[in-house]
């Protein structure tokens, strides 16, 4: 009962805290909604004319969407690069970064969740895949492994930081034996997410660019460059902007991993590339489809090469101690290994995979408008949630945000 | 043409309006489409569509649709199911429902849709529920446009397997087999759909997809060129069927490779699954001009579709579950396309089967088509 | 540590369970032609007939190779058939005299002239009949035995059914058109002809 009452008085406080700030604060609130305003009109018109608004067909059956599912999936495993150490191995340095990434982590999921929706031909009819009312299809499904592993992985990200904050909001400590099996849990799960999704395509024999064995663990190494990087930008703008403190450095241990993983990427890559390049089959098509183009059709062509010159700048930079520790240009090289995954990882995957078409067609693709509104929306929606829910949790974890018993 | 009863034996068959009048043009039995404008000698209309009510649904035909709208038996399983879905999306169709100026007729109709858009999984229903969800559909579709469809839910057969053989030596790429596809099965004329794709390969080249034509447009065959059909496989080991998160995909006994359209939410991850571009999804709302409809469907087959879900060849199902071969094999003049039972050892597919050198594309993936190639 | 060995073990093993349960269920077979002949063995026949759909046809039954199946009666197609109706003497009498020309625009382009002329399917002294190269009647009934002469892998494979077409419906009883259901036995080839469709919207498509 005194639990209910406490939860009411924070939800009360959040919003408090939610709906007042600064000007700048609300300029980026009301940014945010405007976008999403408007990726929700294009969405309406995609409910009302069918999946043929978008840049779709027959032959690139999935785009930008799945795209950045894709990828999103991605960023919302890399919350564990924080919370391994934190909560495992006890490592303090990161302690105020992890509720950050942890709430990262859930923005992402929800913009997960929300690209598949939009991706759907029948949303109407969602709750046939809920189990218990629906079918759901396990275990044959990768796609079912993947709502399961994605909504668990939600459910944790939630539940975990909440607990936490939940505590501190009452002025308590947390209690470890409460969290951290949580913790461990949510570390593998984090593993999992980013793992399922790479075999949702990874199990399909009709796609040979797809059906490789390294495609799983090259999704797990562009996560774990591609999220922290976000987490470092995103640290330094919660930096700049409030009184939350993050030291230098929990920065620099953060760098860290990104350094790890970017050049274990880049490793990786390099071994994808010798395949498909030194010995070419029927089944290297795609690739040659991605970085020369086939029979005149170049449209990935600008896109993948801007990526992969971006990924191998930002991996060189962040090797050299003096480039990674100077701040500045740590953030860009962050800013540019983001960007290059999220091409690399997004469309750079997804697309190819479609082209040649399985008799060999080509058909090419290209967003239309209303895709493209409707993903700024959902991005924009990520960055709303996140916005709420760093907003609480920094209040929170300052100490200005505190339960009074009665006001 | 139409002196005796015998008619096909038009000695060019390269036309396709020879066949004579027992079979119209699209190649149904008589009445089974309204092409024939002449008093038919055989059926009217009604009598066709009774017979046909008669056969799918015995003796609950005395019923009317009304009444089976509303006598279907509830389980709590159902009933929780409805519920708990109309909580997540049904405000529309309440909002149709509670209409206070609806007539009986669009109350129905409300009631129609309402049911539709809950009911389960074809897939898992047992022969009453079929029954059930294909009389509404019939219901639906006599409400809104005035006209009467049949629709069968006739189940797979014991004994049989479906199993296709295409003789690539044969076909001379006249694409009657897509024309009549597209006709027999309803589908979207805006988009153009087609299951069945013709590729026009070089002599010599083998089996060079990628430099094959699919849309050629100039006087067939063309020298130097053979032709190679592909349209689903029907696989045994069906890839799509494995990765479809709510099953609305599934191997019948008889071996076709169905979808529940009313099931399927559109995700599309069969599509990329499919080795063999068997797929097609419909971006926008389908179309059909009403006097081009075939109304002799079938739950599984070539019923009308709706925006946002898969299709595919489904062996002409309404055709081949009533013993008739697909429209594909029918509409074929030079006999490439052979069709037949593959588990009745005198069967004309297993002697193709057991006689010629056979092939199937892709065997490498272990998916086990049941459609072979084989040369003369 | 222990508690994490646990939890790593307890994930593999669910992992474990659920790949081993799924999929491979019931029968399962190395390949569909396994299967085919499995299952085919103790085939009872079905339910589903051709007979609703070859009944409005005269059929007559043939056996060849060993294979028994039906073929559309021939002789009522044609159009005066019996031939010795008009055919009352022998031709080279008929063309003698002074008649209204019949058959005329009978144009003849199957083999060339060195190897086939109208006499070496019909027989001028008896019209109701074929005859075969060496002389003997063939009925019209049983045209296909004439054509069998010279193309016989086409024939095997039509009494198999890998040549030629099944009438209307894939089950038993089999009923299979003949040889001139399809080929005009004096111009025997398929005319070329423009495709039935053209599929604009996938010129679209791939630009």
């Amino acid at each position: 009962m005194r639990r209910l009452k406490v939860f009411k008085r924070l939800v009360i406080d959040s919003l408090d805290v939610i709906t007042h700030g600064s000007k700048k604060y609300h300029l980026w609130m009301a940014l945010l909604t405007l976008i999403m305003l408007i990726g929700m009109y294009c969405y309406s018109i995609q409910i009302e004319q069918g999946l043929s608004v978008t840049g779709m067909t027959d032959r690139v059956s999935w785009g930008l969407y799945i795209s950045n599912f894709t990828f999103l999936v991605g960023v919302a495993a890399a919350a564990v690069m924080l919370v391994m150490p934190t909560y495992v191995l006890k490592d303090i340095d990161f302690k105020q970064a992890v509720l950050i990434g942890e709430g990262l982590a859930v923005a992402a999921l929800i913009m997960c969740l929300a690209f598949v929706v939009a991706d759907m031909g029948g949303p109407s009819v969602l709750w046939h895949m809920i189990p218990g009312i629906g079918v759901f299809n396990f275990p044959n499904s990768m796609l079912t492994w993947d709502v399961i592993v994605l909504n668990g992985y939600l459910f944790l990200n939630i539940t975990i930081p909440f607990y936490i904050l939940f505590r501190h909001y009452q002025g308590k400590k947390s209690k470890k034996s409460v969290y951290v099996p949580g913790a461990i849990l949510s570390v593998f799960w984090a593993v999992a997410i980013h793992l399922v999704t790479a075999f949702l395509y990874q199990g399909l024999q009709a796609r040979p660019f797809w059906n490789n064995a390294l495609l799983g663990p090259r999704f797990l190494a562009s996560a774990f460059a591609a999220g922290p990087a976000l987490i470092i930008i995103v640290l330094a703008i919660i930096r700049t902007y409030t009184a939350f403190k993050i030291e230098d450095k929990t920065l620099k241990k953060i760098a860290m991993v990104v350094t790890v993983a970017a050049q274990i990427n880049l490793i990786m890559l390099i071994s994808e590339l010798f395949k498909e390049f030194y010995a070419p089959t029927h089944h290297s098509e795609s690739a040659y489809y991605l970085f020369f183009g086939l029979e005149g059709k170049t449209a990935l062509l600008p896109w993948i090469w801007t990526a992969i010159s971006m990924n191998v700048l930002a991996t060189i930079i962040l090797t050299f101690h003096k480039l990674r520790n100077n701040f500045k240009v740590l953030f860009f090289a962050c800013f540019l290994l983001f960007v290059a995954i999220w091409i690399e990882k997004g469309f750079g995957l997804i697309v190819p995979g479609f082209i040649p078409g399985p008799y060999g067609k080509i058909a090419e693709y290209t967003p239309t408008g209303i895709e493209i509104g409707v993903t700024i929306g959902i991005w924009a929606m990520g960055a709303f949630v996140f916005t709420i829910l760093a907003r609480t949790a920094i209040k929170i974890e300052t100490g200005e945000l505190r339960y009074k018993k009665d006001k | 043409m139409s002196s005796t009863n015998k008619k096909w034996f038009s000695l060019n068959l390269n036309s396709k309006h020879k066949q004579g009048s027992s079979s119209c043009g699209c190649g149904k039995t008589s009445g089974g489409c309204n092409s024939h404008k002449e008093p038919n000698t055989e059926l009217s209309e009604e009598e066709f569509f009774d017979a046909a009510v008669d056969a799918s649904i015995g003796e609950e035909r005395h019923k009317d649709g009304f009444d089976q709208v509303f006598d279907v038996k509830m389980s709590r399983r159902s009933a929780f199911k409805k519920l708990t879905a109309s909580l997540l999306i049904g405000a529309g169709a309440v909002n149709t429902s509670c209409s206070f100026l609806a007539g009986d007729e669009s109350k129905e109709k409300a009631q129609i849709d309402w049911e539709e858009q809950f009911k389960g999984n074809y897939k898992l229903m047992n022969n009453d529920e079929k029954k059930a969800t294909v009389d509404r559909l019939v219901r639906s579709y006599q409400l809104r446009t005035g006209k009467t469809i049949s629709m069968s839910s006739t189940n797979a057969e014991d004994d049989v397997l479906f199993g296709y053989a295409f003789n690539i030596s044969k076909c001379q790429g006249y694409m009657d087999c897509v024309n009549a596809c597209v006709e027999e099965n309803n589908q979207d004329r805006n988009s153009q759909m087609q299951y069945i794709r013709i590729h026009e390969m070089e002599d010599g080249k083998g089996f060079n997809f990628n430099e094959a034509d699919d849309n050629y447009y100039h006087e067939v065959p063309a020298e130097g060129h053979f032709y190679m059909g592909t349209q689903c496989f029907h696989c045994d080991n069906p890839p799509c069927v494995d990765v479809c998160p709510v099953q609305a995909t599934w191997r019948e006994d008889d071996g076709l490779v169905v979808i529940d359209y009313d099931w399927c939410v559109g995700c599309r991850y069969c599509m990329a699954a499919c080795p063999y571009d068997g797929r097609r999804f419909n971006w926008s709302k389908p179309e059909v001009p009403e006097s081009e409809i075939n109304k002799n469907q079938h739950y599984l087959g070539n019923r009308l579709r709706k925006k946002g879900v898969m299709e595919k060849c489904t062996f002409c199902v309404q055709r081949s579950r009533a013993g008739k071969n697909p429209a594909c094999v029918e509409a074929c003049p030079t006999g490439a396309r052979i069709f037949g039972n593959l588990l009745d050892p005198n069967s004309t597919i297993r002697w193709v089967l057991e006689n010629k050198k056979v092939f199937r594309l892709k065997e490498d993936l272990g998916t086990e088509p049941k459609f072979w190639y084989f040369m003369d | 540590m222990n508690k994490c060995i646990i939890y790593k073990i307890s994930i593999i093993l669910c992992v474990v369970l659920c790949f081993s349960s799924c999929k491979h269920h019931d029968e399962e077979y190395h390949s569909v032609t396994d299967k085919i002949k499995a299952e085919s063995k103790d085939y009872h026949g079905t339910s589903i007939s051709s007979e609703a759909y070859i009944d409005h046809i005269n059929t007559i039954e043939v056996t060849e190779n060993d294979i028994t199946f039906l073929i559309p009666e021939r002789k009522g197609e044609i159009k005066s058939y019996s031939c010795t109706e008009c055919h009352s003497k022998p031709l080279t009498q008929m063309q003698n005299e002074d008649l209204k020309k019949a058959h005329w625009d009978i144009k003849l382009s199957h083999a060339d002239k060195m190897t086939m002329n109208c006499v070496t399917c019909h027989n001028g002294n008896d019209m109701d009949f074929l005859q075969s190269l060496t002389g003997d009647q063939i009925d019209f009934n049983a045209s296909h035995l004439l054509c069998s002469q010279c193309h016989q892998k086409q024939f095997n494979d039509w009494t198999g059914g890998a040549h030629g077409k099944r009438i209307e419906s894939w089950a038993p009883p089999r009923a299979s058109m003949t040889c001139v259901n399809c080929h005009n036995p004096h111009t025997p080839g398929f005319e070329s002809k423009w495709p039935e469709r053209y599929n604009t919207q996938k010129i679209n498509e791939r630009k």
